[in-house]
């Protein structure tokens, strides 16, 4: 596995991917990000606290989903309440996220385990996207008595599983032999 | 590889057979770690949903009790979990976790929010049947939320930043005449008394 990565982090090296990286690390930001010690831990601080806020919501909605939390309350209720938690979440993990980037571009940039967070993010906004959007509208047509399918249940757990799987890859970029 | 004899309870802790694996170890730091971050954002986004209803902020169509019933089992779950991550990580670099002022100063920050949970669930729950369901709480149940989340935003900072200065103190760096009154504080519990000898 170490070494499958490592190859792809190689490959990447021979692409534009480092001119990016030599440019984003000329900037004035990406000189302010590194100039200051502590500029990069409070991003990281930021990072975490917005994935909290994000996650804990995507898990108390998807929790309403499969009926073990917000009993009497319905998924319109429920999602109106936590929905825009998950997206201003991820506006902010997205911020301090580039700022990150910007301080490290040719670690991210050139980063195996990078580009496979980056991946797994996009897939799992735009499943999340239609997800929520699919049980939403399907729970307002079902009225007060809808419950959601076993598919709905477990589409749930799986964006649970794919953000632990993001995670997973940010913390591994710190690690991956680069 | 071998290990210097312990001359500290934290070295012994660290050169013991446990700390050592996970410090040898190319996989086990990383993959412990992994698991303390995706166990503390479990704990920390639980406890967000519950302090916002507490200070009225969201949920408030939603009662108390039963908002501390959907979060409560995840918190303290995913808190455990933490815990026991966190303590291998710190077995497997004890010396230095110990004389890092932001490690003590977590800790330090962790027991208050800790009774401050505990105050919240002894005392201030008492009455709960009387404001469940109304979106205005005491204020002793707001003070509860509000400094909850105050605690919880420095302790993901203070855990950050050991990050960043683990290995920055070091009981044979300190120095007497130019150190602050803390590290020289925490060297006399870190270092047992052999802050400025050089430890080999």
């Amino acid at each position: 596995m170490g070494d499958f990565l490592f190859n792809i982090t190689d490959w990447m090296r021979g692409t534009f991917l480092l001119d990016w990286a030599f440019w984003m690390q000329e900037t004035g930001f990406s000189l302010f990000m590194v100039e200051n010690f502590w500029n990069v831990p409070l991003a990281q601080a930021i990072h975490i606290l917005s994935i909290a806020a994000a996650f804990g919501a995507t898990l108390m909605l998807v929790l309403r989903i499969n009926g073990r939390a917000g009993a009497g309350l319905t998924i319109e209720q429920v999602s109106a309440r936590f929905v825009p938690w998950i997206r201003w979440g991820l506006l902010v993990i997205v911020i301090s996220g580039m700022t990150m980037i910007f301080a490290e571009p040719v670690r991210n940039m050139i980063n195996a385990v990078f580009w496979i967070k980056m991946i797994v993010l996009v897939l799992t906004v735009l499943i999340s996207l239609r997800y929520v959007g699919s049980v939403r509208k399907a729970a307002l047509a079902g009225g007060a008595e809808w419950t959601a399918g076993g598919c709905a249940k477990s589409t749930g757990w799986l964006i649970v599983v794919l953000w632990c799987v993001i995670m997973v890859c940010g913390r591994w970029i710190a690690y991956v032999p680069v | 590889m071998m290990y210097p004899e312990p001359t500290t309870i934290w070295e012994s802790i660290q050169y013991s057979s446990l700390g050592i694996g996970i410090a040898e170890s190319l996989w086990a730091f990383p993959t412990i770690e992994t698991i303390h971050v995706i166990a503390l954002v479990t704990v920390l986004g639980t406890i967000f949903v519950m302090d916002l209803r507490l200070l009225g902020v969201a949920s408030t169509n939603y009662p108390i009790t039963s908002m501390s019933k959907d979060t409560l089992k995840w918190t303290w779950g995913g808190f455990v979990v933490a815990a026991i991550t966190g303590t291998l990580l710190f077995i497997s670099k004890t010396s230095s976790y110990m004389i890092n002022p932001f490690f003590v100063g977590k800790m330090i920050l962790l027991a208050i929010a800790g009774l401050n949970m505990a105050y919240f669930h002894r005392v201030t729950w008492k009455t709960v049947s009387q404001w469940d369901t109304s979106p205005v709480v005491p204020t002793s149940a707001k003070v509860a939320g509000i400094t909850s989340l105050l605690f919880w935003v420095v302790i993901v900072f203070f855990g950050r930043a050991i990050g960043f200065t683990l290995g920055i103190y070091d009981c044979a760096m300190v120095d007497p005449t130019q150190d602050s009154f803390v590290i020289q504080m925490l060297s006399g519990i870190a270092c047992n008394g052999n802050a400025g000898v050089p430890a080999f």
